[in-house]
C-alpha cells in the first residue's frame, strides 16, 4: 500500500493516459465501424493508424505499470499539500464558474469580477484587488478588442466597452 | 542568401519590426521572471500573433524565443535562480560576479555574448537549413514518415523525467492529432458527436492548457504571492562591449557549440550551455577561476545557449522537426498560419523563409540594444509580486486562447489540459512530446498511408528505399537505446532497493 502511495501522482497519470487507448479501442470498434471507415487499404481505413498508436501506447502502459508495481521508477509522486494548494484548489473552482458564467454574463461583467476575486486569494488587499480586478479586464479588452478587433462575449446584457 | 534578400521587405514594414521589437521586450522580461521562460512567452503570445501578418507574427515569436532564452540569465545573475533552466550554468560565475559589485558587467556579457551567439547560430541557419531542405525536396512519403518518427523519438529520449513517460506523452500527442475530420475519408473519428471537435482540439488551446495554465496553478501552490526579493539596481552601460574582446575565443567555440547541438532534435539549450561552460572552464587561462565571477563562464553559457536558437531552427524549418519545446510551437504557430516548414516551404516561399531569417537575424541586433537600455528595468520586473503576474497570466492565457476562434469550447479544452499538465508536471512526465506529437501527427499519418498506398509490396516501402531506410534505421537504434537505457535504469533501481534493504 505504501508503494501506491508513493507513487500516486504516477498512478493516477496511468489511468489518464490508459484511457486514451481504451477509448481509441472502443470508438473504432463501434463509432468507425458505423461509419464504414474502419475496414479497406491506407485510404479508406480510418482506424488503422489510431489503432496502431494505440496499441503501441498499451505496451508502453503495461511496461509503466509493472514498473510502478515494482518500485523501479526514479522519482516518488506522492499526493503532498503544500501551502498554497487550498488557495489553487479554489482558484480552480472560481476559473470554472468564471468559464460557465462567461457566456452569459458577458466578459465585462464576469472578468472583473474573476480577477477581483483572484487578487484577493491572493492576499492582495481591498483597493489594489478592485483596482486591479477592473484594471486587467480593460487592459487585455484593450488589446484583444480594440487592437487585435477580437469580438469577446457581450452576454444577455450585450456589454462591450472597446468598439 | 537568396531567400534573405526576398525576406526583407517583408520584415521591413512598420508591423514586423514593431512585433519583432516588442517580441523582444516581452521575452527578455518573460526570461527574467522566474519560473517562466521563452516557451512560456511563446505559448502566451501565441494567440495574437494569429492576428498579425505572417512574418510579423512569425517574428514576434521567433523575438520572444531569442528575447526569452537571453533574459534567463538576468535572475540568475542577480538572484541566483535561472529564469530558465537553460540559464543555470550561467549562475555559476554570473552570481559570484554579482556578489563582487560586478551585476552591471555581467548582465551587459549575457547581453553582448548571447547577441553575438544568436547571430553566430543565425548565420548557421542562412547557410545549412537551405541546403539541408534542398537535400530534402529527394523526400516522398517514406522518408517523411521516417523523419517524423524520428522527431517523436528524439524528444522523448532526452526528455527530463523517464524517457518511457517521454513516449507516452508523444503517443498521447500522436493521438489526439488523430481527432476530428479524417483527411483521407471524411469521417469524423473520436469527436463523440461533438461539433467543436470537427477539427480536433485547437493545438493552442492545448498548449496554453499544459504549459501556462498549470504553471498558474503551481505558482498558486507555492503561495509567497507578496515577497520581493532584493536585487542589484542595474544601470544602462556599454562597457561589456569592450570586455567582450578578451573572451573572442571562447564565445566563437561556445556558440558553434551552442548551434552543433541546437540543430540536433531534442538535445536543446541547457545541455549545450554546461557542454560549452565545461569546455571553456578546461580551456580557461591560469587567471580565471571558474565559479568565482570569470567573465568567461558567463560567456560561455549564453552565447552557447542563444546559438542554440539558431541551430535549432535548422532542422524545424528545413525538414519541419522541431528541436525543442519552443520550436515545436513555433513551427505550430507556422503551420497554423498556412506555412508547414519543410523543403517545400523553401522552394514555394521562400520569401516566408528570407522574412524569417531576416527576422531572427534583427531580432538578435535589437535584443543586444534593448538588453542593455532596459537593463534597469529588469531589476524592477523581479521585484514584481506574483500576486500580480498570475491574474495576468491567467487572463491572457484565456483571452488569447478563446481570441483563436471566438470559442468559449477553446476554453474548457485549455481547463482540461491545464489540469492534464498539472498532473503530468507532479508525475514528472515530460509536456513537450505531447505537442511535438501533435504537431507531428498529421504528417506521420498521412506520410505512412501515402506511402502504403505507393507501395506494391506493404510496409516494405519504408525500408525499400535508401533514405527512408537510413532514416528508419536511425529510428530503430534510437528506440533500442531508449529501451535499453530504461531496462538498465530499472535494473540499477532494483539492485539499490536490495541494496538498501
Amino acid at each position: 500500500m505504501q508503494r501506491f502511495r508513493d507513487s500516486a501522482f504516477d498512478w493516477v497519470a496511468w489511468v489518464i493516459f490508459a484511457s486514451v487507448p481504451a477509448t481509441i479501442f472502443w470508438q473504432c470498434a463501434t463509432t468507425l465501424v458505423d461509419e464504414g471507415v474502419a475496414s479497406g487499404g491506407p485510404m479508406e481505413n480510418a482506424a488503422f493508424y489510431p489503432e496502431i498508436v494505440a496499441s503501441i501506447m498499451t505496451g508502453l502502459l503495461v511496461w509503466l505499470a509493472i514498473s510502478l508495481l515494482l518500485g523501479r521508477l526514479r522519482h516518488k509522486t506522492p499526493f503532498t499539500v503544500a501551502e498554497g494548494t487550498g488557495r489553487a484548489l479554489v482558484a480552480t473552482a472560481l476559473f470554472i464558474a468564471y468559464l460557465a458564467v462567461l457566456p452569459y454574463a458577458g466578459f465585462h461583467l464576469a472578468t472583473p469580477v474573476l480577477c477581483f476575486l483572484l487578487f484577493r486569494l491572493l492576499s492582495l488587499s481591498m483597493i489594489p484587488a478592485v483596482a486591479g480586478g477592473i484594471g486587467l479586464s480593460l487592459a487585455t479588452a484593450f488589446v484583444f478588442q480594440a487592437l487585435l478587433h477580437v469580438v469577446l462575449p457581450v452576454g444577455v446584457f450585450g456589454i462591450t466597452v472597446f468598439k | 542568401m537568396f531567400e534573405l534578400l526576398q525576406g526583407l521587405p517583408l520584415f521591413f514594414t512598420p508591423i514586423a519590426t514593431i512585433a519583432t521589437t516588442l517580441g523582444i521586450v516581452a521575452g527578455l522580461v518573460i526570461g527574467v521572471l522566474p519560473g517562466l521562460g521563452p516557451l512560456m512567452g511563446i505559448v502566451l503570445l501565441l494567440p495574437v500573433a494569429f492576428h498579425l501578418p505572417p512574418i510579423a507574427g512569425v517574428g514576434m515569436l521567433i523575438a520572444i524565443y531569442i528575447g526569452g532564452s537571453a533574459g534567463g540569465s538576468v535572475s540568475a545573475i542577480l538572484l541566483r535562480i535561472p529564469g530558465t533552466p537553460i540559464a543555470a550554468a550561467t549562475l555559476f560565475d554570473g552570481f559570484p560576479m554579482a556578489q563582487k559589485g560586478r551585476a552591471q558587467d555581467a548582465v551587459g556579457l549575457s547581453m553582448t555574448a548571447s547577441t553575438l551567439g544568436g547571430l553566430i547560430g543565425g548565420f548557421f541557419l542562412l547557410f545549412f537549413s537551405p541546403l539541408l531542405a534542398k537535400f530534402a525536396l529527394r523526400f516522398a512519403p517514406p522518408e517523411f514518415f521516417g523523419m517524423a518518427i524520428l522527431g517523436v523519438l528524439t524528444i522523448a529520449i532526452v526528455s527530463e523525467g523517464s524517457s518511457l513517460k517521454g513516449l507516452l506523452a508523444g503517443g498521447l500527442g500522436l493521438l489526439l492529432a488523430t481527432m476530428g475530420t479524417d483527411q483521407f475519408t471524411n469521417a469524423y473519428r473520436f469527436t463523440f458527436g461533438n461539433f467543436n471537435l470537427s477539427s480536433g482540439p485547437h493545438v493552442v488551446s492545448v498548449v496554453v492548457g499544459l504549459f501556462a495554465l498549470s504553471e498558474v496553478f503551481f505558482q498558486i501552490e507555492s503561495a509567497r504571492f507578496l515577497d520581493r526579493p532584493k536585487v542589484q539596481q542595474l544601470r544602462v552601460s556599454f562597457r561589456a562591449l569592450r570586455l567582450i574582446v578578451r573572451h573572442k575565443f571562447n564565445l566563437i567555440r561556445s556558440a558553434l557549440i551552442g548551434t552543433f547541438f541546437g540543430a540536433i532534435p531534442g538535445t536543446g539549450g541547457d545541455v549545450s550551455a554546461f557542454i560549452s561552460y565545461a569546455t571553456a572552464k578546461k580551456l580557461a587561462g591560469p587567471g580565471e577561476v571558474y565559479g568565482e565571477g570569470a567573465e568567461g563562464g558567463v560567456v560561455a553559457s549564453e552565447a552557447a545557449n542563444n546559438g542554440c536558437c539558431g541551430g535549432a531552427l535548422i532542422p524545424t524549418l528545413a525538414l519541419g522537426i522541431p528541436g525543442d519545446g519552443s520550436t515545436a510551437v513555433l513551427m505550430g504557430a507556422l503551420i497554423l498560419l498556412g506555412f508547414f516548414p519543410g523543403p517545400e516551404l523553401f522552394r514555394n516561399h521562400p520569401e516566408i523563409v528570407g522574412g524569417i531569417f531576416v527576422a531572427y537575424m534583427m531580432g538578435n541586433l535589437i535584443m543586444f540594444l534593448l538588453g542593455i537600455v532596459l537593463a534597469p528595468m529588469f531589476g524592477r520586473a523581479l521585484k514584481v509580486p506574483k500576486a500580480w503576474l498570475i491574474p495576468a497570466v491567467l487572463m491572457l492565457s484565456t483571452l488569447g486562447t478563446y481570441a483563436l476562434q471566438n470559442s468559449v469550447f477553446d476554453l474548457w479544452v485549455m481547463l482540461v489540459f491545464g489540469a492534464l499538465g498539472y498532473v503530468m508536471r507532479r508525475a514528472h512526465y515530460p509536456l513537450a512530446p505531447i505537442i511535438i506529437g501533435m504537431i507531428l501527427g498529421d504528417v506521420l499519418e498521412s506520410n505512412f498511408r501515402r506511402s502504403l498506398l505507393l507501395s506494391h509490396n506493404g510496409p516494405m516501402i519504408f525500408i525499400e528505399r535508401p533514405i527512408s531506410a537510413v532514416i528508419i534505421a536511425i529510428d530503430v537504434i534510437l528506440l533500442i537505446t531508449i529501451i535499453v537505457s530504461t531496462l538498465r535504469a530499472s535494473g540499477k533501481r532494483a539492485s539499490e532497493d536490495m541494496f538498501s534493504r
